[in-house]
């Protein structure tokens, strides 16, 4: 089993490269407007030069943001098994996570007014632990409901109280 | 009181109670020396003399006691046909909550100092879910504390009411802390030392560079952990466990006092934990993660099953909380050699292993923890790995359980081994999920002998 975050049989599902979109939405402008700020206030204090230079580390911190986040979504899916859910995220800092059917108190699902506008929503699992961090952002929303009546009905089916 | 008229052949629990009429006296109580202290600091300025001020806090507590009143006119509960406890409470806004009776985690009896004196005590039950799942019924007399506690968990182990208040089961003490040992054990405290020091430090400092010595930093040094150590000495007083058929029963306190009841296959997960300088005395500290027990006015201690004890007391106790399961006859498989560049300290120590009942971790250096997590109460498991770990071969497996002190985790594992490590207890647990013993305990648990 070599790789401890080896995808099982039936493989990954993967989530929409839509939620790619919808964070580079909310995460670029700010990254441009903080370094139009410095840009500024480097021209006017110090020297074009590095204004020229500022500019440029920003443009390379845009372009490793846009990317970081496609890897990010990239590295986001689910996998439904016999009795349980697979969840995995992250690249720098990877997680796994495996939430029994019958463990299952409650499921979530969630979208803010950009997910809506992109057709995505968030799906959340609840145990009664608190730690248990199973969460898919970005299923098309048809999907994150569908899932949820069905992993709910799961539950529901299989649960073992606390 | 609104009579109510029960519906035959109801139970007489059944009717809605009030609680005790002294509640609201025994509420202000609670609150009078912050009163004065208020009216005598805020009303400095006041003119007149200390007649005034008396006056004012008099004013204040009547008033008090007043709301209070009318608080506990409107407060009452009861037990409703499906034999889960009904509160409805408020003035103006009526509220009415449900303890569902088979969702019972614990149930506290606890007797405030105040309260305590004049023969009052406060029934907390314990549900799991929700953040707002705290439920207080206060004050009743203690007799009818009590009979309130029996009664909840004889609902809870699905024992239908018959009539009559539900008689408490009989309790045999298995377990009684010296107050010897809890003073020793409290005053070994590895923050008292330090703050012992760093205020010896603070006076010779102070002596050497001739300056007055800094009394807040002294007070700072040895004043809070001192205060902790003083409130958990009260708290912990004459702790015992005892066993009854409505589970393990935990009294504790000096000054206020109390007496958590926890049923049978409630224990979430256990953590027995041996700090630095206990090591010589052989002591050892055993908590646990309960649902619904941990919101114990922030601090986040769940329920202490032993303040301190020796390890033979332990391991009787275990087998009582686990039943079945020798911790010490569990193979532990100790991290690869690599960890040490990711735990330094801890890496001879981390361990973890299982055996067809529990999953045991083993870690820390200073403070010594084993924590067990019975497979049948496995929430989640999960695999995490950061940069380092990966550069490392590492990866951690933690086995998600209810809020508490017990986080079980095997850290810093072969990452080659890890993910079977998790696909192992993720079988076990669904393994014990099946043989699970059912919610209502006494249904199954005691044969038809009760039958009338």
């Amino acid at each position: 089993m070599g790789d401890a975050f080896a995808a099982p049989d039936a493989g990954w599902v993967r989530v929409s490269p839509r939620l790619a979109l919808a964070r580079r939405i909310v995460v670029l402008p700010l990254v441009l407007v903080v370094v139009a700020a410095v840009i500024v206030a480097l021209a006017l204090a110090v020297a074009p030069w590095a204004a020229a230079l500022a500019g440029l580390v920003g443009l390379l911190v845009a372009v490793w943001a846009w990317w970081l986040i496609g890897r990010q979504v990239a590295a986001v899916g689910y996998a439904e098994r016999g009795d349980d859910l697979l969840v995995t995220r992250g690249i720098m800092f990877r997680e796994l996570v495996v939430v029994p059917f019958g463990r299952m108190q409650l499921v979530d699902v969630r979208a803010g007014p950009l997910d809506r506008r992109f057709g995505i929503a968030r799906l959340q699992l609840h145990t009664a632990a608190a730690t248990t961090d199973a969460s898919v952002p970005g299923l098309p929303a048809a999907e994150a409901q569908r899932l949820r009546d069905h992993l709910a009905a799961l539950g529901e089916a299989r649960s073992a109280g606390l | 009181m609104t009579e109510a008229s029960p519906a035959p052949g109801a139970d007489l629990s059944s009717r809605p109670r009030r609680t005790h009429p002294l509640t609201p006296v025994a509420e202000v109580g609670d609150k009078l020396p912050g009163i004065l202290v208020a009216v005598f600091v805020l009303g400095r300025d006041l003119p007149g003399g200390i007649v005034v001020r008396l006056g004012l806090a008099l004013l204040v507590a009547v008033v008090g006691a007043g709301i209070g009143w009318l608080i506990w006119w409107r407060r009452s509960f009861w037990f409703d046909a499906d034999g889960d406890l009904r509160i409805a409470s408020g003035v103006l806004t009526r509220n009415e909550r449900r303890v569902q009776s088979s969702r019972l985690q614990s149930v506290e009896v606890s007797r405030p100092f105040l309260a305590r004196l004049v023969g009052l005590a406060e029934v907390k039950p314990e549900v799991a879910g929700g953040e707002n799942a705290h439920v207080r019924i206060a004050y009743l007399s203690e007799p009818a504390a009590v009979a309130l506690r029996a009664e909840l968990l004889a609902r809870s182990a699905g024992v239908r009411g018959t009539g009559s208040a539900a008689v408490e089961a009989p309790e045999r003490v298995l377990v009684r802390v010296p107050a010897r040992d809890l003073a020793v054990s409290t005053l070994l405290n590895e923050n008292l030392i330090l703050g012992a020091l760093v205020g010896v430090a603070t006076i010779v400092v102070a002596v050497v560079s001739g300056q007055s010595a800094s009394l807040v930093g002294i007070l700072l040094a040895g004043g809070i952990p001192g205060v902790g150590l003083v409130n958990g000495f009260l708290a912990y007083y004459d702790f015992s466990v005892a066993e009854s058929p409505d589970g393990l029963r935990l009294r504790s306190g000096l000054l206020s006092t109390r007496a958590q009841t926890v049923p049978p296959g409630r224990v979430q997960a256990v953590r027995v934990a041996q700090p630095l300088l206990w090591r010589r005395s052989g002591w050892y500290r055993v908590s646990l993660n309960v649902a619904g027990s941990n919101r114990r006015e922030g601090e986040n201690s769940g329920v202490v099953l032993l303040p301190v004890a020796p390890y033979p007391v332990v391991r009787q106790l275990l087998s009582r909380v686990l039943p079945g399961v020798d911790i010490d006859a569990v193979d532990l498989v100790p991290a690869p050699r690599s960890a040490r560049f990711r735990a330094p300290w801890q890496q001879p120590r981390l361990a973890c292993g299982l055996d067809d009942e529990v999953f045991v971790s083993r870690g820390g250096r200073v403070v010594r923890r084993v924590d067990i997590v019975p497979h049948a109460r496995t929430q989640s498991v999960r695999v995490t790995q950061g940069p380092w770990q990966r550069w490392l071969g590492l990866a951690s497996v933690h086995v998600d359980s209810t809020p508490g002190p017990v986080k079980p985790a095997a850290r810093q594992r072969a990452a080659v081994d890890a993910r079977a490590v998790a696909e192992a207890q993720v079988v076990h647990a669904a393994a014990a999920r099946l043989g699970f013993r059912p919610e209502r305990w006494a249904r199954s648990n005691r044969p038809a002998t009760e039958t009338p």
